[in-house]
């Protein structure tokens, strides 16, 4: 497998971990995310450090999300405490959320060879709308600049 | 007095990512309470009932999870 193919293995199963954890029967784009940040790859960790997107960090602000988006219509998951849901003993299959960023991401690539990890955290930032989006503006991240700053590493040719 | 209903938020953004919360915390608290009742002894049909869907539907999305976590599934009541 290409060294890329190893990068973008260890993230999914990572992110099917993620997405098991939760409950989740999907892995979606927030796991993703969360997977990307908790995996060390080093062409995009200083990016991730720069914005302050470590894996604790791209939790809080994960439920930080959840937790506002409930607000708004009233509810709150403060009011009471679910048990932990028991994990799916089967793998999460590829939710419409990652599949989406994974499409966006490697759709520039026109050479199956060019695709780097920048291009699965451009996929996965590039959404306008969802629960990445508004995690990542709660938190502060100026997804634009993420979003310069990965289009900038991509142009840059590697060795 | 009553309080005024609180209207519905004026972003369609925060509408639209309320549905996609409250669809992932009625997810949660559905796998809960269906371990719940299953532990408690219910079976299927009372669960998909309580519900409002098919046992079909019910047993294909919680069987597995339930097995594996152990819990002694009933087709019936005793």
């Amino acid at each position: 497998m290409s060294v890329f193919g190893d990068y973008l293995a260890a993230v999914i199963h990572r992110a099917q971990l993620e997405a098991s954890d939760a409950g989740s029967a999907k892995v979606e784009a927030p796991h993703l995310l969360l997977a990307i940040a908790a995996q060390t790859e080093p062409s995009i960790d200083p990016l991730l450090e720069e914005f302050g997107l470590d894996v604790a960090a791209v939790r809080a602000a994960l439920d930080r999300e959840y937790e506002h988006s409930l607000n708004t219509v009233g509810v709150t998951t403060a009011a009471y405490d679910l048990p932990r849901p028991t994990r799916l003993p089967t793998r999460p299959g590829i939710g419409r959320s990652a599949k989406l960023a994974m499409e966006r991401g490697f759709g520039a690539v026109t050479k199956k060879k060019g695709l780097r990890p920048a291009h699965l955290l451009l996929g996965v930032v590039c959404a306008e709308v969802g629960t990445v989006p508004r995690a990542l503006a709660l938190a502060g991240v100026d997804r634009e600049a993420v979003l310069a700053r990965l289009r900038q590493a991509i142009d840059t040719p590697t060795m | 007095m009553s309080e005024p209903t609180p209207a519905i938020p004026p972003d369609p953004a925060d509408s639209l990512a309320a549905v996609a919360a409250l669809r992932r915390l009625a997810d949660e608290l559905e796998d809960a309470a269906v371990e719940q009742a299953m532990r408690s002894g219910w079976g299927w049909p009372r669960v998909a009932e309580a519900l409002g869907i098919t046992r079909q539907a019910v047993y294909k999305k919680h069987s597995r999870r339930l097995i594996a976590a152990g819990v002694e599934l009933r087709r019936r009541e005793s």
